[in-house]
């Protein structure tokens, strides 16, 4: 039960995210916005409306909306919303079912028979394959770091570090950052309000699905915005991870920090042209290199 | 940057001031609106598809605006998305010229239900000055059904968001 | 069990296939000939495994530590998992084979074909079982001719050319792995394996050092490892499919079985040599996951993929003794070793049944050009379902069963950022970002072969027109499917629940931090079926079918992506590693008028290894040959010159 109540947490609370983005994008461009619930609404209008269908579609389009929300919901399970301590949450799991999600989306958009979709596909697999080294070192040095391949223990192990430690992971943090916008089709590698087919990576792979299949796509996004950008959050500030009786609250802090944090990100640079997506990846797996560099060599020399 | 950064603090804004909440008639209707909305879908969120089936972009100029800071129908409750498929409303402006005719038919086939077509502009009410040329077929609803129309050449951004809060207020009935 | 009983039972094994080969030979005008063959091999594979099972049990029980075959070699343990897999291969690929060949008449000598494939398992058998340097040999050899027929069976010009570099490669091999083996047995071809270790342990460094670097060419030719393995993504296509299945799942097993069994022999000295297979093997799953990633032809793909999964392999191979040999490392080695005992079975599993799904494509479509398939899931939805679990299982994504095996690689490099000197710290670092890497690539290369072959629509009439499907062709891949996501459950818990400890005599904390709760598996689980319920009960949404979005522009199947266009962004970001030419041909339609052209891009990948190293070394050793031809004058005196220097030399030598 203790796994079941801060997931169920993060299932409720990720469409706000959405909301916190947009209204925070909003107010950087000097408007008021819509509602920070504006989303819930959105996905429950969603689910009223019928569905249209390509002739062209074989069965796994109808199996990816399950599969995509399956996948982000054990990775809302997998990543705990609060630390719970001991070994729970492995990082390797945790990012396989990561690109389990992915994958299962560039196969929705391979089964419309569209230009646009099979174009979205091809670059969210380029930038999946991509994003794997960086990913993979900086799971492994964080999880050197706490002593512990579970992502819970990973978290509780930051609240408890020395300020002197924080500082030695702060390389890898800048390095999970790269990560986490690329997986959440964010600035610089994504622009999620492009309505141009040329400029889109995630949103090509859902033009073709309508109703409710496109709520659960959608609502599965949130979900995993929301779990990379509030363990981003935890660990850049670990304060926000303590356990506590007012857990709730301070999870709503780590998501408007979040959302702030991405809104802050997409209103101040542009996005990348996609055939220079290799030189944010090095970047990225430079940092990770760097990163786990540092903790190795204050692991060795018995710093931390 | 510094520089930049305090030049932006020591100017300040200078735009005109944005219109009180409830004041201005923009507001008003959007206020209109966004119960409208609730009441049609208990959603309170619209998504348009906006086809331009041959206009002037006259229509198209006045429905960006629609986006902007001034009147930021977002907070509304409207959205713009990208493919028909994710829309509950398809605008269309223009005198639906023959090359567009295909491409407006499968974006209706394409919209789901429930949907609702609005023509903007007098050119895909009537077809304006192009009625009758050899180029176009006419008014909106000669290809596909229309459930409102939205007179004006190009209707204002307030005159758009009264022709939806209609649009919507006749379908509920 | 009566050890000699299944003795017997693995020499009735050994001996049905050339049984079933000479019958099919001798009843060739009887149309159920090839029927009759296929299913006396199936029934050895059957009894094979049959055998392969008890001595595993007895083995286990601990009453037998080797077995002997009669008089024709000893089979111990290590050979074990290895001839089950040779025995589940055959089982499988020949069951494919009844339907399979039997559309291909006319363009196999299937008698003949029979024949081969035959002398084939016969000496991947041998090459298990041999208990001594020439049995070994012979073995070898016999598997490796076998397979060159296979290569070579449609006798087109392509598969003659493959066949050409394949006796080229896997005789330089053979030269090697005979050489390596003599130079360890002092030159006696007659030692057995135990006296072969007992000689090589008073062997100096130099000769070990030799000895080791030829046998590993010799087994990584055979496995497809970087610079040695440019016949494979050549040669292993051109056989008919459930022969290409056997030569990438199995044969290629086979090799890793002979390296395992020669690194006995090498007590001392392995470490800086592990150090050179763990680069190599790295090197190898690099290249072989980039070409498969930007590969067109299905079954070229796959190869490409047998040699990224036989370098990962070598990789946790050489980890294992990297490992096993340092004290403050040693509990990793058991991780490693798990990994590639895991990775074995899955690639088997795996390319085995994509090697046979790419033969029912292809005998459907008659074409296994990625770039010209498509739409074929809607044809065959549980076929397609089959061949998606196997392309997930070939990605190493959960739960398929070869995501279990390279978590265990994962975790033990991971592991190794902590433990040990710097140095092993840093190059475990390295490790782990090649492999994620690899990773990367490999799901790139399966969710296009997938995705094209199946999803969207048919891009050419030969896919649109497929025909059906025969279940004895489908049933061999469904298997497989099935036993990968079988091992995918079993082993977590398997991976948990056994004491490593005790298989691997080394204590060690087996995935530490992998704890799964019943209830999140459960909420995981229920999540998406409770959308299902309530998408198809409570909100009973209505499906409109429609065409695909074209923004008015009517959409053609060539408007869809090919694999060509699929890849188009790796290849960019590795541009500099794959070799790419791309030429624009431009010929004037109107001679006059030089503005209206026809451009035709003529565009091709090479390997890099094919144009800096054979290339130049080919040019190298016909420069060579060319200045020693100036030695035949023709002149006789001038040629007993050559042998008076040559004995004076050999006295020189001798005395």
């Amino acid at each position: 039960m203790t796994i079941l109540l801060p997931t169920l947490l993060i299932l409720l609370a990720s469409p706000l995210t959405v909301g916190l983005v947009r209204k925070f994008k909003a107010l950087f461009q000097n408007r008021r916005g819509a509602s920070i619930f504006q989303p819930y609404w959105a996905l429950l209008s969603l689910l009223r409306k019928d569905m249209t269908i390509t002739r062209y579609s074989s069965w796994v389009f109808h199996t990816v909306p399950f599969v995509v929300l399956g996948s982000t919901i054990a990775l809302a399970a997998l990543v705990p919303a609060v630390p719970i301590a001991g070994t729970y949450g492995n990082v390797f799991l945790i990012a396989g079912v990561l690109a389990l999600g992915s994958v299962f989306l560039v196969l929705g958009g391979m089964d419309t028979a569209s230009t646009f979709g099979n174009m979205g596909s091809s670059r969210e697999m380029s930038l999946i394959a991509l994003v794997e080294p960086p990913l993979f070192i900086v799971f492994a040095s964080l999880a050197l770091f706490a002593g512990s391949f579970g992502m819970g223990d990973i978290i509780a192990h930051f609240t408890s570090a020395t300020a002197g430690s924080h500082v030695l992971t702060a390389v890898t943090l800048i390095a999970l950052f790269f990560v986490v916008l690329a997986e959440n089709a964010r600035y610089p590698v994504d622009n999620p309000a492009t309505h141009l087919e040329l400029t889109m990576v995630h949103e090509a792979m859902m033009l073709e699905y309508s109703g409710p299949y496109l709520a659960l796509l959608e609502y599965a996004s949130a979900i995993k915005l929301t779990v990379l950008g509030t363990l981003f959050v935890s660990l850049l500030l670990p304060s926000f991870a303590a356990s506590g009786t007012v857990l709730a609250l301070l999870f709503l802090g780590k998501l408007i920090l979040a959302a702030f944090l991405v809104a802050f990100v997409e209103s101040t640079i542009v996005k990348m042209r996609f055939y220079r997506m290799q030189e944010y990846m090095a970047l990225a797996f430079l940092f990770a290199l760097g990163g786990a560099a540092l903790i190795i060599l204050s692991k060795l020399s018995g710093a931390v | 940057m510094l520089s930049l950064l305090a030049r932006i603090i020591k100017t300040g804004t200078v735009t005109e001031q944005a219109p009180q909440v409830g004041s201005t008639d923009i507001e008003v209707t959007g206020e209109n609106l966004k119960r409208a909305i609730t009441r049609l879908y208990g959603g309170r969120s619209l998504r348009i598809r906006h086809v331009d089936a041959g206009s002037s972009n006259a229509e198209e100029y006045e429905m960006t605006a629609l986006g902007n800071a001034y009147h930021d129908s977002e907070r509304f409750g409207l959205s713009f998305v990208a493919s028909p498929r994710h829309a509950d409303i398809l605008t269309v402006s223009g005198p639906v010229t023959r090359n567009m005719e295909h491409a407006l038919r499968t974006a209706y086939d394409m919209t789901p239900e429930p949907r609702m077509v609005i023509a903007v502009g007098d050119g895909a009410c009537t077809g304006g000055i192009w009625a009758g040329s050899y180029a176009v077929v006419g008014a909106v609803e000669k290809v596909i059904p229309v459930d409102a129309k939205i007179f004006g050449d190009p209707p204002s951004p307030l005159q758009i968001l009264k022709g939806l809060l209609a649009a919507i207020e006749k379908a509920r009935t | 069990m009566d050890p000699l009983l299944i003795s017997r039972l693995f020499l009735f094994a050994l001996a049905t296939p050339a049984f079933a080969a000479l019958l099919g030979l001798l009843l060739r005008r009887v149309s159920w000939s090839n029927t009759l063959t296929q299913v006396l091999f199936a029934l050895s594979g059957l009894v094979g495994l049959g055998a392969v099972a008890l001595l595993a049990l007895e083995m286990f029980a601990g009453s037998l530590s080797s077995l002997q075959i009669g008089g024709l070699g000893v089979l111990q343990p290590l050979g074990v998992p290895f001839l089950g897999i040779i025995y589940a291969g055959v089982l499988l690929t020949s069951f494919y084979s009844i339907a399979a060949l039997a559309k291909y008449k006319e363009i196999y000598v299937l008698p003949w074909l029979n024949v081969a494939s035959a002398l084939f398992l016969i000496g991947m058998q041998a090459v298990v079982l041999a208990p001594s340097v020439l049995t070994f040999l012979l073995a070898w050899e016999l598997m490796s001719i076998a397979a060159y027929f296979l290569v070579i069976a449609d006798r087109t010009e392509d598969s003659l050319r493959a066949g050409f570099l394949y006796f080229v490669m896997t005789h330089l091999g053979f030269l090697a792995l005979a050489a390596g083996l003599l130079i360890l047995s002092g030159g006696n071809p007659l030692l057995s394996w135990a006296e072969l270790a007992q000689g090589a342990a008073t062997l100096g460094a130099l000769p070990l050092s030799l000895a080791f670097a030829l046998l590993f060419a010799g087994f990584g030719s055979k496995a497809g490892l970087v610079p040695l393995h440019q016949w494979l993504p050549y040669a292993h296509p051109q056989a008919p499919s459930g022969s290409s299945a056997l030569l990438s799942g199995v044969m290629l097993k086979v090799a890793v079985f002979g390296f395992l069994q020669s690194l006995t022999f090498f007590p001392s000295l392995l470490f800086p040599w592990m150090l050179v297979v763990l680069l190599l093997g790295l090197v190898s799953a690099f290249f072989g996951a980039l070409h498969a990633a930007v590969e067109n032809d299905a079954k070229r793909l796959l190869a490409w993929s047998s040699i990224e999964n036989m370098g990962l392999i070598f990789a946790g191979i050489a980890l294992y003794f990297l490992t096993s040999g340092t004290a403050a490392l040693a509990p990793l080695a058991p991780l490693f070793a798990l990994f590639v005992m895991l990775h074995i079975l899955n690639h088997f599993l795996f390319k085995s049944g994509l090697f046979m799904a790419a033969g029912v494509i292809q005998s459907a479509t008659h074409t296994r050009d990625l770039d010209s398939l498509g739409g074929l899931a809607r044809r065959w939805p549980l076929f397609s379902g089959v061949v998606l679990a196997l392309s997930l299982a070939a990605a190493a994504l959960p739960p398929l069963g070869t995501f279990f095996g390279e978590w265990a690689l994962v975790q033990a490099l991971a592991l190794g950022l902590g433990a040990g000197d710097p140095a092993s710290r840093f190059t475990a670092l390295l490790v782990l970002s090649s492999v994620a890497l690899v990773g990367g690539l490999a799901i790139f290369a399966f969710v296009k072969f997938f995705s094209l072959v199946f999803l969207g629509r048919a891009r050419t009439e030969a896919a649109e027109h497929a025909g059906a499907l025969s279940w004895i062709l489908a049933t061999p891949v469904a298997i497989c499917a099935l036993l990968s996501l079988g091992v995918g459950l079993v082993a977590f818990p398997l991976i948990s629940g056994i004491p490593v400890g005790k298989l691997f005599g080394a204590e060690v904390v087996v995935a530490p931090g992998a704890g799964i709760d019943p209830t999140l598996v459960a909420l995981i689980l229920a999540a998406p079926a409770l959308a299902l319920w309530l998408i198809t009960r409570v909100l009973r949404t209505k499906i409109r079918i429609t065409d695909t979005w074209d923004c008015g522009a009517p959409l053609t199947p060539r408007m869809q992506y090919t694999s060509t266009g699929f890849a188009a962004p790796i290849r960019f970001f590795f541009r500099t590693l794959l070799g790419a030419r791309r030429e624009i041909i431009t010929t004037p339609v109107v001679a006059s008028n030089p503005w209206v052209t026809k451009k035709h891009l003529d565009w091709q990948i090479h390997s890099i290894w094919e144009v800096w190293l054979y290339k130049p070394l080919g040019h190298g050793i016909v420069r060579v040959a060319h200045s020693v031809r100036r030695l035949q004058s023709g002149v006789v005196q001038f040629y007993l010159l050559l042998v008076l220097l040559t004995l004076i030399l050999t006295l020189f030598i001798a005395l």
